[in-house]
């Protein structure tokens, strides 16, 4: 028998700190795109205290696909949850305006269900290279069990 | 290749303690496999931006050193070289970083500046210029652009390689370790139930000869 307990140790803390660092990037706060519109320098503060940028050239393309008066009600960044299977993955639908621009952008129609519209791998892939800063991946506990 | 297996005693305590590491060990070979998907997709998809960016940026450089030809042509490289020295102007970048499965990537974008003045005397000067300028300047932001590309292409790879790295010592090492100990340690209470059995057996033999 091999003693194997420093390695399985060492494996143990990346696992405590993989577990903490997966979700650190979320905002502390989601911003309407209204007011990330007037910034400067438009950015949230994430869960770790660092700042994620938003580049204004996708602020302004999603100003393009929506109308004014429904600026407010889109929450920056919008998030995208990991599904069980690595095909599948959901677009967090906080209101009918996230389903609005996610239609837009994938030029198809979507639906969404449970709060949540489901999309696939070559559809998140699209989704991430136009909305590159605008979007984040969230990982949910039930998806880890 | 014998799987190794943990030094542990014997034991219910230990077997229990193993169940949860190994419960544990398969969450978070979930997670890391997770993170391993998102981090190639990112990859995948900055690899091939990267390659669009830097054709689109070959393309442009071509272009603007095509008029720059032109206009030295046009003005002669003296005249030129004396007008465009006076020229300089600062690009103003906005730096900050955007954070993907715990990779901290660089964001850089480009603040335009719309110069209705760029510092050459236009009387002096012709529309050849105007177009080497108007050209040079479109160079910019493809430049902004592939450096956060490439940089971020380098960042994401050195993340792949240590989370594949770690998946694959759970996946080859850890996992198939503690699985290989429970079953040792299951072997073992059966082996002991078995003696005790014998032990019984034996017991009441030696009870019927008395």
């Amino acid at each position: 028998m091999h003693n194997i307990l420093p390695y399985n140790r060492m494996l143990q803390e990346y696992l405590r700190d993989e577990l903490r660092v997966l979700n650190a990037h979320l905002p502390r706060h989601q911003k309407s795109l209204a007011e990330l519109l007037l910034e400067k320098y438009p950015y949230v503060v994430c869960h770790n205290g660092s700042t994620h940028l938003f580049k204004r050239k996708e602020l302004e393309y999603l100003a393009s696909l929506i109308r004014a008066d429904k600026r407010e009600a889109l929450l920056l960044p919008v998030l995208i949850e990991l599904g069980q299977n690595e095909g599948e993955s959901a677009v967090i639908c906080s209101g009918e305006i996230v389903e609005e621009v996610i239609s837009k952008v994938l030029d198809m129609q979507i639906r969404c269900r449970q709060k949540r519209i489901t999309i696939y791998k070559p559809q998140l892939a699209l989704l991430r290279k136009k909305l590159k800063t605008t979007t984040q991946y969230v990982f949910f506990p039930r998806t880890l069990e | 290749m014998p799987q190794q297996l943990i030094k542990v005693r014997p034991t219910k305590t230990e077997l229990m303690k193993l169940k949860r590491r190994l419960s544990l060990a398969k969450r978070v070979q979930k997670i890391v496999r997770d993170r391993l998907f998102i981090l190639m997709i990112e990859f995948v998809e900055t690899a091939r931006e990267s390659v669009e960016t830097r054709r689109r940026l070959l393309g442009d450089f071509s272009e603007a050193y095509k008029a720059l030809s032109i206009a030295a042509g046009y003005h002669g490289y003296i005249a030129l070289e004396k007008e465009l020295v006076a020229t300089e102007a600062d690009s103003k970048i906005t730096t900050g970083s955007r954070n993907i499965a715990g990779v901290r990537l660089p964001s850089f974008e480009l603040m335009r500046a719309e110069r209705a003045i760029r510092g050459y005397s236009f009387v002096d000067t012709s529309s050849c210029v105007d177009q080497a300028a108007q050209l040079a300047e479109r160079c910019l932001e493809p430049i902004a652009e592939l450096a956060e590309l490439q940089r971020s292409l380098e960042l994401l790879g050195m993340e792949i390689e240590r989370t594949k790295r770690i998946s694959n010592a759970l996946e080859y090492v850890m996992i198939p370790a503690l699985q290989a100990t429970m079953k040792y340690l299951y072997m073992k209470f059966e082996e002991r139930d078995r003696e005790e059995k014998t032990r019984l057996k034996r017991v009441k033999v030696l009870l019927h000869q008395e």
